[in-house]
């Protein structure tokens, strides 16, 4: 019986908090019908906007969290599903601890959010309820069956092990796609904030809500969040793991905790490289669904926010780089390739710098007179676009290159055609790097539209190489003679610190974004639909929007730090929990590095 | 003593967050402020308030900037830098004030030498400025070289849409826009010589893409029938818009593509 214990352990914990997300569902309908309502209120103190602005921040990034994590739970369990490791059983299980216990936080706090609109934007929320109450339900659906899926996820880990493990699996994987679907629903709601569609001019629903939920901004958000979630899951776990590290106390612990972290960050790193490419798409519909929104993105009083956004990503760059060749440290053999750092280092400096020169800088009102409002030409923004973009591929090239000598660190190919095989990667390095310049360089010569295409090319090339890179080295050191086994554990405790960095300057990356995704609308509520009226209005400055992100990345992180530390208590007094047996071969392991 | 973990952590944290904030406090902090609403009718609105108005409706809803520029030419109008001293010569016996009004009310009663008649009556669709607006906008006009004098009783009362719902009302053409974006980039072939919003980049003609916040339906279905009658774009060659269309497209493919284009907002 003990399955059904399991599953009872598992209702009784996540009934609360759907019955929760449904009742405040219900509410809107409610809210709705008291016609004589006053368009808002004022929250105490603070003021309604920031109350709402920290809610959604934290909000946001829980769920983000949440949503990421399982991604890369559920691969990692298959992996170890498949190979028998139990290491990978340990990993996963790890991850979905955390996510277990941010779980009802992300509930807590979505409720607060929608009480927060229904309480202090009534017209606002009443107004989106008329254009989307079907989906509500749905969503609230979809939330109790996401929430019951990852607690028996979580709590029927031990239960459904064994032959049984494709049930669990499968329960990760069905987590998952309730998961995307739920992001998808809250995306279609904020994006057509956005880029209304399927309204008539005075916002009346014109057909189906299926209109405004598929606008112009709903598919390239719905792609750069669920990378950026991946991303985001990644830096958070790492930043537990090194948490774990500093404060382990055996050999055994750091070891443990040193490849938790090193897996966190290359998950987060792959997804990474991904993501400018989402974000230009994004951009690009943005420009396409109104040119002045564009316009007052790239080039009206928001032109600073992509400076401080390229200086987040360099650092970005450059942190798990250094991470990464401080990995090497922790590989005998790895000396051979230390040579190289230094060219890989000036290449992501120079990337780095092309990448934070900024296009139109408007700094007074004179300038941006001159520029001209509203027909400010497509080129400008794509054309010097041409030169981030190749600072940003060969950024990603050499970020791979730093990866590919990090796994051959330790291996020697016995390989009869190593030789070639060499060869032939590094020429696709160089071919690769060749067509990013040379399509950076032509593109100034070019039309707009053009030039869009080259970036196609560029993204493709180093896409290319690197799915060539890796179908070569992946049988190349097969088999590979050993010059020693990584040192998991031994890496210096400074890299440690890195992964803080990283995911501490991704969350505030992502509070930015949050700000320049919610202020591109300016005045609006919807944009060209529903004006905002309130004392709010006004669109703050970055000095003030820093100010605020800060102050919630800090109590996200406070928060994320206490609910850790919670997960951690029970853990306590159960010396043999979960997968402890795997230990000696993480220890001792002369595996593959990844 | 030994520093616990979690505080160092912390403090770093807290570095690291400190350098972005410092850095995004350090330099130029613009805001944002929604536009004011424009009534000036009744309240007691300086010259310079008077002016700053007249700016905004530049930028935004008189789509003035679409074809003049301030300081440049613009891409199919003359330069207005300077027009507030020249408009007191351009008719004799009239002043700056009466020739401004004119410019604006009846473009064609006056034409800029090198320049075709194609500036729409800025007071009807589908710009549509009200009284107000337009008395705002002789105001800027004014200041770019002569002395704001312009009163509301100034501007014509039968001038304007009405102050309420100044919007462009909608004519409703029984074409298809979807099909007649297929006429332009196919059988009309205006995408060898034209772009319109995300559809083109030919340089050749004017860009199309915002063509129907600028011109009435008349001009555009007549420009098609007849590019020259319309007079040709400043800055753009004579005889090369082809005046074949009238003999080439169906009535339908005609309809389709002027719906087409009333999209392009
Ligand atoms: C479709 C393009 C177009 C738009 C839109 C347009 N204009 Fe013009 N405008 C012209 C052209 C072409 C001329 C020159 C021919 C003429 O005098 O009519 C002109 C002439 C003028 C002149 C006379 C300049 C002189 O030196 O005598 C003024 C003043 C003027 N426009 C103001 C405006 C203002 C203000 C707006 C916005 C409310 C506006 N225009 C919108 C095309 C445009
Ligand atoms: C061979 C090149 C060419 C082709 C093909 C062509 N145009 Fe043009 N078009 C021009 C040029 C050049 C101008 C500007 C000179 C003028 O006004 O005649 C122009 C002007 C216009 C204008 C006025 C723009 C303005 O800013 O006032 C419209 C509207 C227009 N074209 C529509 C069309 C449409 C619709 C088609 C397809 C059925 C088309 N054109 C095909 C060259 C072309």
């Amino acid at each position: 019986m003990r399955g059904l214990h399991v599953v009872r352990q598992a209702v009784r914990a996540a009934v609360p908090v759907a019955a929760l997300l449904l009742a405040a569902t219900a509410l809107p309908a409610a809210a709705q019908e008291a016609a004589r309502e006053p368009a808002y209120r004022a929250f105490p103190l603070i003021g309604s906007r920031l109350a709402v602005w920290a809610i959604a921040q934290l909000h946001l990034n829980f769920a983000a969290f949440i949503l990421g994590v399982p991604i890369f739970a559920v691969i990692i369990e298959i992996i170890g599903w498949r190979t028998g490791a139990p290491r990978y059983d340990w990993l996963s299980h790890e991850f979905v601890k955390l996510i277990f216990a941010a779980f009802s936080t992300t509930a807590l706090l979505g409720a607060f959010l929608l009480f927060l609109f229904v309480g202090y934007y009534p017209k606002f929320w009443a107004y989106m309820t008329s254009i989307f109450f079907p989906t509500y339900w749905i969503y609230a659906l979809l939330f109790f069956a996401e929430t019951f899926t990852v607690y028996l996820w979580y709590y029927g880990w031990e239960w459904l092990s064994g032959p049984r493990k494709w049930v669990h699996v499968s329960l990760g994987v069905l987590s998952n796609l309730f998961g995307t679907a739920i992001l998808l629903i809250g995306n279609s709601w904020v994006t057509f904030m956005m880029s209304p569609a399927g309204v008539t001019e005075t916002g009346a629903l014109k057909g189906s809500v299926w209109a405004a939920i598929n606008n112009s901004t709903w598919m390239p958000i719905n792609i750069h969040r669920l990378i950026a979630n991946i991303v985001f899951g990644g830096t958070i776990a790492a930043a537990y793991a090194a948490f774990r590290f500093l404060n382990a106390t055996t050999d055994e612990e750091r070891a443990r905790y040193d490849w938790m972290g090193y897996v966190g960050n290359f998950v987060a790193l792959s997804a990474f490289i991904v993501l400018p490419f989402a974000g230009y798409w994004l951009g690009r519909e943005i420009y396409a669904f109104n040119q002045t929104m564009g316009i007052t993105m790239m080039g009206g009083f928001m032109s600073w926010l992509w400076i401080i956004q390229a200086i987040l990503i360099g650092v970005l760059f450059l942190g798990s780089n250094y991470y990464l060749w401080l990995g090497m440290e922790r590989i005998p053999g790895s000396e051979r390739y230390r040579k190289y750092v230094p060219y890989m280092l000036t290449i992501l400096a120079i990337g780095f710098m092309v990448w934070a020169t900024p296009h139109s800088l408007i700094v007074t009102l004179e300038e941006a007179r001159a520029m001209g409002g509203t027909h400010h030409p497509f080129l400008g923004f794509f054309g010097v676009m041409s030169a981030k973009n190749t600072a940003v591929n060969l950024m990603i090239l050499t970020t791979f290159l730093s990866y590919v000598l990090y796994r051959r660190a330790n291996r020697l190919s016995i390989r009869p055609w190593v030789v070639i095989g060499m060869a032939i990667q590094w020429a696709a390095f160089a071919v690769a790097a060749a067509i990013v310049v040379f399509y950076g360089v032509y593109g100034y010569f070019v039309e707009s539209i053009v030039r869009i295409g080259f970036s196609v090319y560029q993204v493709g090339a180093v896409l290319g190489a690197i799915v060539l890179v890796m179908t070569i080295d992946v049988p190349m050191f097969r088999g590979a003679k050993s010059t020693g086994a990584i040192r998991w554990g031994s890496i210096p405790a400074r890299s440690q610190y890195v992964l803080i960095l990283l995911a501490v300057t991704f969350t505030w990356l992502m509070g930015l974004m949050g700000f320049a995704r919610s202020g591109i609308r300016q005045y609006w509520h919807v944009y060209g639909i529903l004006r905002d009226t309130s004392v709010d209005a006004v669109t703050p400055a970055l000095g003030y929007a820093a100010n605020m992100i800060t102050t919630v990345t800090i109590v996200f992180f406070a928060l994320v730090m206490f609910i850790f530390w919670l997960g951690g208590l029970s853990e306590k007094g159960k010396p043999g929990a979960h997968g402890a047996a795997a230990m000696p071969v993480i220890a001792g392991g002369s595996e593959d590095p990844r | 003593m030994r520093v616990p973990v979690g505080l160092k952590l912390s403090v770093f944290s807290l570095a690291v967050m400190g350098v972005y904030t410092y850095f995004a406090n350090s330099i130029p902090q613009i805001e944002s402020k929604p536009p004011e609403e424009l009534s000036l009718e009744g309240g007691n609105v300086t010259p310079a308030q008077l002016v700053k108005a007249g700016e905004q409706i530049f930028h935004t809803k008189g789509t003035c900037e679409v074809c003049h520029k301030i300081g440049e030419k613009g891409t199919r109008a003359p330069d207005l830098a300077g027009v507030g001293a020249r408009a007191a010569k351009r008719k004799p016996g009239q002043s700056a004030k009466q020739y401004l009004i004119e410019s604006l009310l009846d473009p064609g009663a006056y034409l800029v030498e090198g320049y075709p008649n194609i500036m729409p009556r800025v007071d009807k669709p589908p710009i549509g400025l009200n009284r107000s607006e337009l008395w705002a906008v002789v105001a800027l006009l004014e200041s770019l070289g002569g002395s704001v004098d312009v009163k509301l009783d100034d501007i014509p009362k039968t001038a304007g849409a009405p102050a309420v719902g100044g919007t462009a009302a909608e004519l409703k053409l029984p074409g298809d826009p979807k099909a007649g974006e297929a006429v332009f980039a196919g059988k009309g072939a205006c995408i060898a010589c034209h772009k319109a919003g995300k559809v083109g980049a030919a340089q050749v003609g004017p860009d199309l893409s915002q063509i129907a916040r600028i011109q009435t339906p008349e001009y555009i279905m007549g420009k098609i029938l007849n590019p020259s009658a319309m007079g040709t774009v400043a800055g753009y060659p004579k005889g090369v818009m082809p005046p074949i269309f009238g003999q080439t497209l169906t009535a339908k493919e005609y309809v389709d593509l002027v719906s087409f284009l009333l999209t392009l907002k």
